[in-house]
């Protein structure tokens, strides 16, 4: 046997990655677009949390002859991805991830106000409006519907709904989704302004009542139990939300709730952002479809916003202009990001204006929203 | 469930169902929230006066604990122009952004610029 250095290490690069990539520029393509999302969620901090994991797990997807991706066969090992992909398709991260917000969130101000959660409901509009515009433009009805779940403005809702009805389209709609989320101080403001007047915008809300400890504790069994008995498919997220909530108002497991907000929650994004990310693919992602998606998903952010400040107007004419319009827009869950653009474009009209707390009504009720919108869609399409 | 195309007529109709049924679920939760802050309001007066009528029993040991009292030490804050309720965020904010616990912070006046 002859052996030769140069042959050894032409025979090394052309089994290389580098070799292989060249085959199928649009892997070149996957991973520049890789580049393009650290870029944002790195250099311009766009929902940073989950953009650099997802931009990762396509950036590491695209990568030839890695194996990441595989799944089980002829007794040999899955892929890494492949087994963070589970807690996707099995609906696991998108619970835990609720588990955390849960334990986050306070929902005194939605207890102190209940009809808050109307404007929550009112916010929804985005989905059915983008829903249908996507039966429109030809997508089929189960796609149309993880398309329209963009317009929750709700991450892990988003998630759960397009891994059961529409996987394919997964990375497409999860990216839509979360750098849309983090463009609602952009989005917002513009039909903020053009749909309610100055005087409305100045509107000062009175104080909300305080709300005692033993209403925080019912609060999450209530919703959990009635909401769950009457739209079963929305167990996983309702159930992990409250029970977040739980930890953290009953005053008893301080400790499980300390790890639901935190370290759980952290551990399960970079699962869930690997997994999102891996699932892009150049067959998949680059096609007129994705870019229909971004559009569809923009156009459903909007609507959610309208229907909210339309809602807002309503009750700010029955409540004798008690209610500030300003705060339906934060009915779009994105907590708690919808509520301050609220705050601050109350300030803006008002300097003694402090719709915040006031906001954060709608902005949890969308939460609940969203997943009760998200239970519907699944409960229709779903196999 | 559906699985083929819609028709436009069943896509609106759909579209609507699930608006309507987001609607009267939250509008449903209104009305769970009510009833339960009436239930747990109730209750919760209801034990109030068993919890004042056990009180003066415990006040003498539970005086010397209760030593800072500063609102009723405190001088009064003259208000210029600002509500109560403006005031107390002014405190609030200040004592958040000074990492000084409000009971050493002495406000003397707060006045709208």
């Amino acid at each position: 046997m002859q052996f030769s250095f140069i042959g050894a290490l032409e025979e090394i690069l052309a089994g290389s990655g580098f070799a292989a990539l060249f085959s199928d520029p649009r892997s070149l393509v996957m991973i520049l677009i890789a580049f393009v999302l650290l870029f944002l969620g790195i250099g311009k901090k766009f929902e940073p949390l989950l953009l650099v994991p997802i931009a990762f797990g396509i950036l590491l997807a695209n990568f030839p002859l890695t194996g990441l991706l595989n799944a089980p066969a002829n007794g040999a090992s899955p892929g890494m991805l492949w087994v963070f992909y589970q807690g996707v398709e099995h609906a696991i991260y998108p619970s835990l991830i609720f588990l955390g917000i849960g334990a986050m969130t306070d929902f005194g101000p939605l207890i102190a106000r209940p009809s808050s959660l109307l404007l929550g409901a009112a916010a929804q509009l985005g989905i059915f409006a983008a829903f249908l515009m996507a039966l429109a433009l030809g997508f089929a009805p189960n796609v149309a519907a993880s398309i329209g779940i963009i317009g929750g403005a709700d991450g892990p809702t988003a998630i759960l709904v397009t891994s059961r009805l529409a996987a394919d389209y997964l990375p497409a709609i999860a990216i839509a989704a979360y750098s849309y989320m983090a463009l609602i101080p952009l989005i917002q403001p513009p039909l903020m302004r053009a749909l309610t007047t100055k005087k409305e915008r100045e509107i000062k809300m009175e104080q909300l009542r305080p709300v005692s400890k033993t209403e925080k504790i019912v609060f999450p069994i209530a919703v959990a139990t009635v909401v769950i008995l009457l739209i079963p498919d929305t167990a996983p997220l309702i159930g992990m939300l409250m029970l977040g909530n739980l930890f953290r108002e009953c005053g008893v497991t301080d400790r499980l709730s300390d790890t639901a907000q935190n370290t759980l929650c952290n551990i399960v994004t970079i699962f869930l952002g690997l997994s999102v990310g891996c699932k892009a693919v150049a067959e998949k992602f680059l096609t007129m479809e994705t870019i229909k998606i971004i559009v569809l998903g923009l156009i459903a952010f909007m609507f959610s916003t309208i229907g909210g400040l339309l809602f807002g107007k309503i009750m700010c004419k029955l409540s004798g202009g008690k209610v500030n319009p300003l705060i339906g827009s934060a009915g779009v869950s994105a907590v708690p990001m919808a509520a301050r653009v609220s705050q601050v474009e109350g300030q803006k009209a008002n300097p003694a204006n402090f719709l915040l707390m006031h906001a954060m009504g709608p902005n949890v009720a969308g939460v609940i929203g969203s997943a009760v919108a998200a239970g519907f869609l699944l409960k229709v399409f779903g196999a | 469930m559906i699985q083929g195309p819609l028709s436009p007529v069943e896509a609106v109709m759909v579209a609507l169902s699930g608006f309507v049924i987001v609607f009267l679920m939250l509008a449903l939760l209104w009305g769970v929230i009510i009833v339960v802050s009436r239930i747990v309001g109730g209750v919760e007066k209801k034990a109030a006066p068993v919890a004042a009528a056990s009180q003066p029993a415990a006040a003498p040991v539970a005086a010397p604990a209760a030593a800072p009292a500063p609102a009723a030490a405190a001088p009064q804050v003259v208000l210029e122009g600002v509500d109560e309720t403006q005031a107390a965020c002014v405190m609030a904010i200040v004592s958040h952004e000074t990492g000084i616990p409000l009971d050493q912070l002495v406000f003397k006046s707060i006045k709208a610029v």
